[in-house]
């Protein structure tokens, strides 16, 4: 599914978060959104997602050519994965995957046997299947990181939103999981949009990358172009290359 | 910092005692302990030891016969009564103001959380005397319900308004901080995976808060039993009907029946050694679930 952003402005008071931003992500991308903090890049996928609502005026979203500007979160079905993964402390690992289908309304919840065999998939797909009766608080940060991945897949998304995936996590298990999310991609082709402040890893892992800096898109492009051929003085600090 | 404290307590609990960077000599731990625990014994235990060497000096037979006088017993069912109007709904408000004040953001959001606590600045019987003066016979409204007929003050709606002014900020106050510290994220992935309001409330925030929300039911209601300058103002004290267990303890004593007197006060002693066991108990679960998710965090380093 693609997304398409047009005009987006967000202003927090007197904070102008998003000037006027343009993005366009066709269908079975993978899409870095890179930034120094502070350059709106959360903010746009918080928009994205639906978590936050841009300013009034004549920005609006599309999924698929649909307009979402005014739908809610769940309406516009984003898988979104938080940066500190957010995951349920009361709840299994299993119980925080099933939840966003038990939370369906009756008539679209399907059968508890449905439920079971979705969440086993899942839970094999990211490896966990040993630990499903476990809690959260009793996983590693990588662990929990796929927990939280696999319980944003779990409602079948058109498209899945990371928040900053790699963060928290130390450089070995960053590094795997990059690849598994690489190889994760490479197989389902699910529209993906990853926020991050490190250009190695949006240049490593991103089919395309979109560099922004205070509120507004400095460059489109793929990563060879982003390196060889950076817009401007802005992007060409950031990346550290006239050093 | 909080996470630092509790790291450190997890540390003591685990190595046996280390010398403390701060010991201080012998003598200096021995003068504050007594002092301290000779404190907590003259003004807290031993009145309450009175209470019951009292309640029981004339035998256990005019214990029970004191109880079990039918003004006595009127008065505890209408505090039974009171409490349990007053609970839920001091519980239903605190709720609401603490979402309000940890999940949005607005102009007077502080002048808010002040007005929240005013209740325990203002004496109670100030507490009171707000609603005799909106209420009452010469009150604002008074006029206006005297011709539909509606009875507000000495009688139980007066009571249920009085304790509900004074018990309001505890249930508040207790989840506040915690639902500050807690954040939202947990509610916004609820969200995105399709959970309406409610169901986010009920299935993600209330576990959440769960132990600090009991932690201030059981404050609550402890107070509201127990209420007596508030409730003596509006209550007018009619025998058997609008008084409640601290009115009748009062009027006992004041007829000279201290055998009934203290009889009747031993139940709100009790009641509140109950409600100290609940708050150890609670506090001792919490403290095991922040012990159980600091050893987990500990392993984590296994990938």
């Amino acid at each position: 599914m693609s997304v398409h952003v047009t005009s987006i402005s967000k202003t927090f008071g007197k904070y102008c978060a998003l000037k006027r931003v343009n993005l366009d992500i066709d269908t079975g991308e993978l899409v870095a959104l890179l930034g120094p903090s502070g350059s709106g890049k959360t903010t746009l996928l918080r928009i994205i997602a639906g978590l936050e609502f841009p300013d009034d005026g004549e920005g609006a979203i599309y999924f698929h050519g649909e307009d979402v500007t005014l739908r809610s979160a769940y309406q516009r079905r984003a898988g979104f994965v938080f940066q500190n993964y957010a995951l349920f402390p009361h709840m299994t690992v299993a119980d925080n995957i099933a939840f966003g289908l038990h939370a369906r309304p009756a008539a679209t919840r399907p059968p508890q046997e449905e439920i079971d065999r979705r969440v086993s998939e899942l839970l094999q797909l990211i490896q966990l299947d040993q630990h499903h009766r476990r809690f959260p608080a009793q996983l590693s940060g990588g662990q929990r990181q796929r927990v939280a991945l696999a319980r944003a897949l779990a409602i079948e998304p058109r498209v899945l939103l990371l928040d900053e995936p790699f963060g928290a996590l130390d450089a070995k298990v960053r590094r795997e999981l990059r690849r598994w999310l690489r190889k994760f991609h490479d197989q389902t082709r699910l529209t993906t949009l990853f926020v991050t402040h490190d250009h190695e890893e949006a240049f490593e892992l991103a089919d395309r990358v979109v560099v922004l800096s205070d509120g507004a898109v400095q460059q489109v492009g793929k990563p060879f172009q982003i390196r060889d051929e950076p817009a401007n003085e802005m992007v060409q600090n950031f990346l550290g290359l006239n050093i | 910092m909080a996470g630092i404290i509790m790291g450190a307590r997890v540390a003591a609990m685990r190595h046996h005692p280390v010398a403390a960077a701060t010991s201080d000599p012998w003598w200096v731990k021995g003068i504050v302990l007594t002092l301290g625990l000779s404190f907590v014994a003259l003004f807290l235990v031993l009145p309450t030891c009175v209470v019951f060497h009292e309640a029981f000096r004339r035998g256990f037979g005019v214990y029970q016969q004191a109880l079990q006088d039918d003004v006595t017993r009127r008065a505890i069912f209408l505090t039974l009564t009171v409490s349990a109007i007053v609970v839920p709904l001091n519980t239903i408000f605190g709720l609401a103001a603490a979402w309000c004040v940890s999940r949005f953001q607005f102009r007077g959001k502080r002048l808010l959380v002040s007005l929240i606590e005013l209740p325990l600045w203002v004496s109670p019987v100030i507490g009171g005397l707000i609603y005799v003066l909106l209420f009452g016979a010469q009150g604002i409204f008074g006029p206006w319900l005297q011709t539909y007929n509606i009875q507000i003050i000495f009688a139980l709606p007066g009571i249920v308004l009085a304790t509900l002014f004074v018990t309001f900020p505890f249930v508040a106050r207790t989840i506040i901080p915690q639902m500050e510290a807690q954040g939202y994220a947990e509610e916004e992935a609820a969200l995105t995976l399709g959970a309406s309001g409610w169901r986010t409330f009920f299935l993600i925030t209330l576990p959440k808060i769960k132990w600090s929300l009991i932690y201030g039911i059981i404050l609550c209601n402890a107070r509201s039993m127990g209420e007596f300058g508030a409730v003596s103002v509006v209550s007018g004290h009619i025998r058997g009907r609008t008084n409640t267990i601290p009115l009748q303890i009062e009027i006992l004593y004041n007829e000279y029946q201290f055998a009934a007197a203290f009889a009747v006060a031993s139940l709100l002693c009790l009641l509140a050694i109950l409600t100290l066991m609940m708050k150890t108990w609670n506090e001792w679960h919490t403290e095991k679930q922040l012990l159980l998710a600091q050893e987990a965090f500990h392993q984590e380093s296994i990938p």
